[in-house]
């Protein structure tokens, strides 16, 4: 299948003022600046075909945003290629980002003051969306997302998941092609987020709209997206499948203990290394076990030890 | 046609907000007639005792004055979201504009429009012209009419230039809002006068660099004919009308070069 997004060798620099200690240094920085170049984006790549749902996460400031700008049209990288659907974002911005849907989960697009239903008007206007288009979307989003309640209530009184909806709607109503969210679900609750899922999950099976989105949360990468890129100091230290990544950590084994005495203990064994009944043996000679249980490494575990020892344990097999 | 069908939306949606607090908008807009009626009030009482300056009388500084409120009057709507332009930078506002198929200064333009302060600059400028207009000698027929609506909505162009060339300055500076002061604000105040009792400094900035001059002055001139014109060039009067699409084109391509290096440099 041909693919929707091609991202080759893409960088994004950004300057930082150095700025040194002391009396002298500071007058001395009012005139002539030191300059530090920071890589926010540092050389990535990879290619998403149409239709596909791909979660990108990444610690704080490892160059997640700035990607999205660079695909989303906002930024020029400073070298590398961005196509998408056939435009080069950046270039062709009006042409473009007709195609696309961008929800930024932090900054809303709709009118405080006033109910939901007038920024949606605004946004008929400004994608010239077909009535027809316009009211089956309209009827369709509000019904899933569970919306009919609240469409004309001001937005300054909806709880922060209504208002997310919104944001989520207005970004949507024109059919885009390809959607990306960055940080939808931050700050709701477990319900809020859930619809969100739900309905991001069914744009994309049943439109077939091609998803990018960013999150801190591990259970919308779960229980949304099958492929994984995950960024770190602006490099591309992962690219795959969830379940690939889970494989990899399926030796590793946590077992919790409740002793006798009430003490509890959290232990991490690699099975691979020592088989299990080894491990088990050793933990019933050497303690008075109550209770026992064994769990998987649960994604958050891996990803945390992705980011911290970054290249660590992937780098070998990468 | 879909952009008027924005432009509408976007109006439609200020005066919603607007009526969401009926009263308060209503006091509002009572407030800045007020103050400003008593600016005008203040300077009308000095007038009475100096009877004239530079050959001016009150009611033509009236007529002066109403020029520079009702232009004002539709800059504060169609404008309005530029003079908090450097929040928009700031606040990452400007990146959502980004996505959206259409001009970036278009999406702008009437978007949060000031309606309470157009009612307030506006009715004070429709008082002062019915005051003196009748007053100050002027044959209106079809050519005075035309001068007069092109040089209303010159001066709205030329201070929308103004206003797009300080917003451009966000693309640079991270606080941009005292420049604006400086240049926009106390220009605005010297303007009231004939600009032919400052100072050659002043008068040339009037001019040629912040040119509230052809928002009222020139235009005046026009119409009134006063003998201070003597001392600039008469093809003045007759550019007024066009000095403001002329400043707004060129404020235009300053805010394109402007974003193609926000693109560049991010925030």
């Amino acid at each position: 299948m041909e693919h929707m997004i091609e991202v080759s060798h893409v960088k994004r620099y950004y300057k930082v003022a150095k700025r040194e200690q002391g009396m002298g240094n500071s007058i001395r920085h009012l005139f002539k600046r030191k300059y530090e170049i920071k890589r926010a984006v540092d050389d990535v790549s990879f290619t998403i075909k149409k239709g596909e749902i791909v979660g990108f996460i990444g610690p704080n400031g490892a160059g997640k945003s700035t990607t999205v700008k660079m695909l989303s049209g906002i930024l020029y990288p400073d070298d590398g290629s961005v196509k998408i659907d056939g435009f080069i974002p950046y270039k062709q911005r009006k042409q473009y980002v007709k195609n696309i849907g961008v929800v930024f989960g932090q900054k809303s697009q709709l009118n405080w003051d006033l109910p939901l239903i007038e920024s949606f008007e605004l946004m008929r206007y400004i994608y010239k969306i077909p009535m027809d288009l316009y009211e089956e979307n309209l009827h369709q989003f509000t019904e899933l997302l569970d919306m009919e309640d609240f469409l004309y209530q001001p937005v300054r009184q909806l709880s922060l998941g209504q208002r997310m909806r919104g944001d989520i709607v207005a970004a949507l109503l024109h059919s885009p092609k390809i959607v990306f969210f960055d940080e939808p679900t931050i700050g709701l609750d477990v319900v809020a987020k859930e619809k969100i899922r739900n309905f991001i999950r069914y744009m994309n099976q049943k439109n077939d709209t091609t998803i990018i989105f960013t999150t801190h949360d591990m259970q919308d990468i779960e229980k949304i997206c099958e492929r994984l890129i995950i960024i770190d100091s602006g490099k591309k230290i992962y690219d795959g499948s969830i379940q690939d990544i889970k494989n990899r950590y399926t030796s590793i084994k946590n077992i919790k203990l409740i002793l006798e005495d009430g003490r509890k203990e959290m232990r991490t064994y690699d099975t691979s290394k020592k088989p299990m009944n080894q491990i088990m043996e050793e933990i019933f000679r050497e303690n008075q076990v109550k209770d026992i249980s064994i769990c998987e490494t649960e994604i958050d575990e891996i990803i945390r030890d992705i980011y911290e020892g970054s290249s660590r344990i992937l780098s070998s097999e990468l | 046609m879909g952009e008027l069908r924005i432009a509408l939306q976007s109006l439609k949606m200020s005066i919603h907000t607007r009526l969401q607090y009926r009263v308060d908008s209503a006091v509002a807009a009572l407030a800045v007639f007020i103050r400003e009626s008593a600016n005008i009030i203040v300077i009308y009482l000095a007038l009475l005792k100096f009877d004239r300056i530079n050959e001016w009388n009150v009611n033509e500084m009236l007529f002066l004055f109403s020029l520079l409120f009702l232009t004002y009057a539709f800059v504060v709507s169609l404008f309005a979201d530029l003079r908090y332009f450097s929040d928009t930078i700031r606040e990452g506002r400007f990146d959502r504009l980004m996505v959206r198929p259409r001009g970036l200064l278009f999406q702008l333009v009437l978007n949060n429009a000031d309606i309470i302060a157009s009612v307030g600059h506006g009715t004070l400028g429709i008082i002062l012209f019915l005051v003196s207009a009748g007053r100050v000698g002027i044959q209106w027929n079809t050519g005075t009419v035309l001068y007069y609506t092109g040089t209303i909505i010159g001066g709205v162009l030329m201070q929308g230039g103004m206003f797009i060339i300080f917003s451009s300055l966000s693309f640079y500076f991270v606080e941009t809002g005292s420049i604006r002061d400086i240049f926009y604000w106390n220009m605005r105040k010297f303007a009231g006068y004939p600009i032919s009792i400052y100072p050659k400094v002043i008068q040339i900035i009037m001019i040629y660099i912040v040119p509230f001059a052809f928002v009222n002055y020139f235009p005046a001139q026009y119409l009134l004919r006063k003998p201070d014109m003597a001392q600039y060039p008469e093809i003045y009067m007759y550019l007024a009308p066009f000095a403001g699409i002329m400043i707004y084109f060129l404020a235009y391509l300053f805010w394109r070069f402007s974003v193609k290096r926000y693109k560049s440099t991010g925030n």
